[in-house]
């Protein structure tokens, strides 16, 4: 059971709830049969005393103590104890019914009325043999001024033992309620929350490569299925962004591009104009370079653009790492060679992703050529692929100028810029890294960069590791293995 | 370019100063050159003339590149095309090809590029494959991968050599730096960095420092070219 489920959070709250209303109902239940019988037995017993007085203490002065005997062994026979029966006129008792059975009582024990108070009131005795009786006495005037009592009682062990068992019965029922409630409840929350199961799953794919699909609906007329109506419009939603999105790339990369192109060719006709001046053919060269510029800059911002929207297809197929920089040092070697710096390279075993051959080796350009452009003559480039856990990883460590600490967030952006005059004197356009991010995204990996400002810099990027059975590793993307010509001297 | 001035060239182009532009540029070259400002007139004009190339926007009005390239590919299966995009992705591409196009170039483009692909296309077929290319008194010997100037040897890499061959195949033309890039690396390099210009000026300095006469010429803000000096 997880612990923040819907499910267990509505059933823990319920079960709290229920808890609670058994408890407060388990007390006026116990309350209220504590009151009913006590009450009861108390009307029984002022009853009986009272029926005593009118039945046989009224007409006990003209008819005489055996006649009250009689009449009363009748009505009320020694044996009888239900209730408790005394006529007593002062110490004298006139009659008696017998001890108590169940449990027992000897009535012999029970102390004479002797405190006012008692009088026509109920009083709590405790019997010898430790039972608590009630008792009942009324105080009868006699014509010729005596004062004969009559007291009725009974024990209260029944009413407790009553109690007792309504006690237990429902501090069993009431954990068993609540178990069964909350197996009950928790299996019954799952039929309502399927739905939600089903929809989150779906809702986990979409996206993922095209939004083309719709989340189930949930015909269940409830908030379930105007949730899920909801989320199949808001995916509508942003189909239609991303498809404007789509459409403004295609728009705008049209637009610049015709007006470009017209730029560059009207240049380029203007430079065939025999004997122009030097002066003016070096301005017409250095505008034809800046279109070229802008022109790289335009495709770079398109191909970022896609790649984050998802437009960009990539393809999937076992790529080696280690062959993707082996064959692209290989043609980057003379731009290091120039500025005497030593690129090298530690390949470890052969490290498989899933992706794009093309787009793994621009990322390698881009990283090699960064550092190639950030480190001074006769610095160190290294590139080393490794693998950590399910990542595999292709770190590129310069001796370079290295990024401050306050810019290394930012050298992802696009068109940041860690130090303005010397990249753009080397012509870059200040997309590469955000094409390297964009492209490490779509395979599901991720790019990182540390750097000690003055010592040099180092830009990772993790995939998720391809992990080969034994055999079918030789399938290597055959574009990698473009432009290798084998020539003597080399 | 005696055959030249036969070819037939139609330019779909609703942008009408490319239009203008192309169809200047391809005159100059000797090539007669009919202009459709939309896809209804390109397709009534590829129907009605037997051209030998059609260069077509893929975004032109009332018929859109891709409809026009099937309608037409109908009829005449053998006549080129070459395709002008303002879409770069691969997809973009290789749909292009399965339309029926045979090349297509992505705007904004150098004149020189557009050239050089008409005239491959064109051509188509008679490339040279002789095993010796010579260049002024340049040798390049395509068997043993040696290369000479004036008969020294001169040691080049495996980039070197296909940078030279290419520069070799194409003699007097300009090649642009995306063309270079294209044909001698790939297209991941393509943007980033300034790696023609350092091979460039590594070759150079192999077969022109010592002569009087450099052959390899940088076209300021377009490319490079290789020069015979036969003429001058």
């Amino acid at each position: 059971m997880k612990r923040n489920s819907l499910r267990s959070r509505v059933t823990t709250f319920y079960l709290g709830m229920l808890a609670i209303a058994l408890v407060v109902f388990s007390a006026a239940v116990y309350v209220g049969a504590k009151t009913f019988l006590t009450r009861s037995l108390e009307q029984k017993l002022r009853n009986n005393a009272h029926a005593i007085i009118s039945d046989y203490l009224v007409p006990l002065e003209h008819k005489g103590e055996p006649w009250l005997v009689e009449e009363m062994t009748e009505s009320y026979p020694p044996g009888y104890s239900d209730p408790f029966v005394r006529v007593s006129l002062g110490t004298r008792i006139l009659y008696q019914s017998g001890d108590m059975h169940d449990p027992f009582v000897s009535m012999s024990k029970v102390p004479l009325p002797s405190n006012q108070r008692w009088f026509n009131a109920f009083h709590r005795e405790t019997a010898a043999s430790g039972q608590r009786i009630v008792l009942y006495t009324v105080p009868f005037h006699g014509t010729n001024g005596s004062v004969i009592f009559v007291e009725t009682g009974a024990s209260v062990e029944p009413i407790r033992r009553v109690l007792r068992s309504l006690l237990l019965i429902m501090l069993l029922a009431t954990p068993i309620i609540l178990v069964v409630a909350a197996v009950g409840g928790y299996l019954l929350m799952s039929q309502p929350l399927k739905p939600v199961v089903v929809l989150t799953e779906r809702a986990e794919r979409v996206g993922r490569k095209e939004l083309g699909e719709r989340l189930p609906v949930i015909p269940s007329g409830d908030e379930l299925e105007r949730l899920s109506l909801a989320l199949n419009r808001m995916i509508e939603r942003l189909e239609q962004a991303l498809a404007h999105n789509h459409r403004f790339s295609a728009d705008a990369s049209h637009e610049l591009r015709t007006p470009l192109t017209i730029i560059r060719g009207e240049l380029e006709s203007l430079i065939q104009v025999p004997s122009l001046p030097n002066s003016v053919m070096e301005c017409i060269g250095s505008a034809l370079e800046e279109s070229t510029r802008m022109a790289k800059i335009v495709h770079s911002l398109m191909t970022i653009s896609r790649l984050d929207c998802g437009e960009e297809k990539i393809e999937h197929a076992p790529v080696n790492l280690v062959d993707v920089v082996n064959v692209t040092l290989d043609h980057m070697g003379l731009l290091a060679e120039e500025k005497h710096i030593s690129l090298r390279f530690y390949p470890g075993s052969a490290t498989f992703v899933m992706g794009d051959a093309m787009r793994l080796k621009q990322i390698v350009v881009n990283l090699v050529d960064n550092a190639i452009k950030y480190t001074q003559d006769g610095g160190e480039v290294s590139v080393v692929v490794t693998t950590e856990g399910e990542k595999a990883i292709l770190r590129v460590t310069d001796t370079g100028i290295g990024i401050p600490a306050g810019a290394l967030p930012l050298v992802f952006d696009r068109f940041y810029r860690a130090d303005q005059a010397r990249s753009r004197e080397s012509g870059g356009t200040g997309l590469g890294l955000s094409i390297v991010k964009a492209i490490c995204t779509v395979h599901g990996g991720a790019v990182f960069a540390e750097s000690v400002e003055g010592k040099g810099a180092t830009f990772w990027i993790e995939l998720p590791l391809l992990r080969l059975d034994t055999r079918v590793e030789t399938n290597v993307d055959p574009m990698l293995e473009t432009a290798r010509r084998p020539v003597p001297g080399r | 370019m005696g055959m030249a001035a036969a070819m037939r060239i139609l330019v779909v182009e609703d942008e009408q100063k490319v239009s203008a532009l192309i169809k200047r540029g391809l005159t100059s070259e000797r090539y007669a050159v009919d202009v459709a400002a939309d896809g209804i007139e390109g397709l009534e004009l590829a129907e009605a003339y037997p051209y030998d190339l059609m260069i077509l926007d893929l975004m032109v009005p009332r018929l859109t590149g891709p409809e026009l390239l099937q309608r037409v590919r109908r009829n005449n299966t053998f006549l080129p095309v070459l395709v002008l995009t303002a879409l770069d992705s691969i997809d973009d591409k290789v749909r292009l090809f399965e339309l029926g196009a045979d090349d297509y170039l992505t705007k904004p483009f150098a004149f020189a590029e557009l050239l050089m692909r008409v005239k491959a296309l064109l051509r188509r077929g008679p490339v040279n494959r002789s095993s010796t290319l010579r260049v002024g008194e340049l040798e390049l010997d395509r068997l043993t991968q040696q290369v000479r100037r004036a008969g020294k040897r001169i040691e080049l890499t495996a980039k070197e050599y296909a940078l030279l061959e290419y520069f070799m195949q194409n003699e007097e033309r300009v090649l642009s730096r995306n063309m270079i890039i294209e044909h001698v690396w790939d297209q991941s390099f393509d943007g980033i960095t300034n790696i023609v210009d350092v091979y460039v000026r590594h070759l150079r300095s192999k077969v022109d420092d010592g002569n009087p006469f450099k052959m390899i010429r940088t076209v300021r803000g377009t490319g490079y070219t290789i020069r015979s000096g036969n003429e001058t």
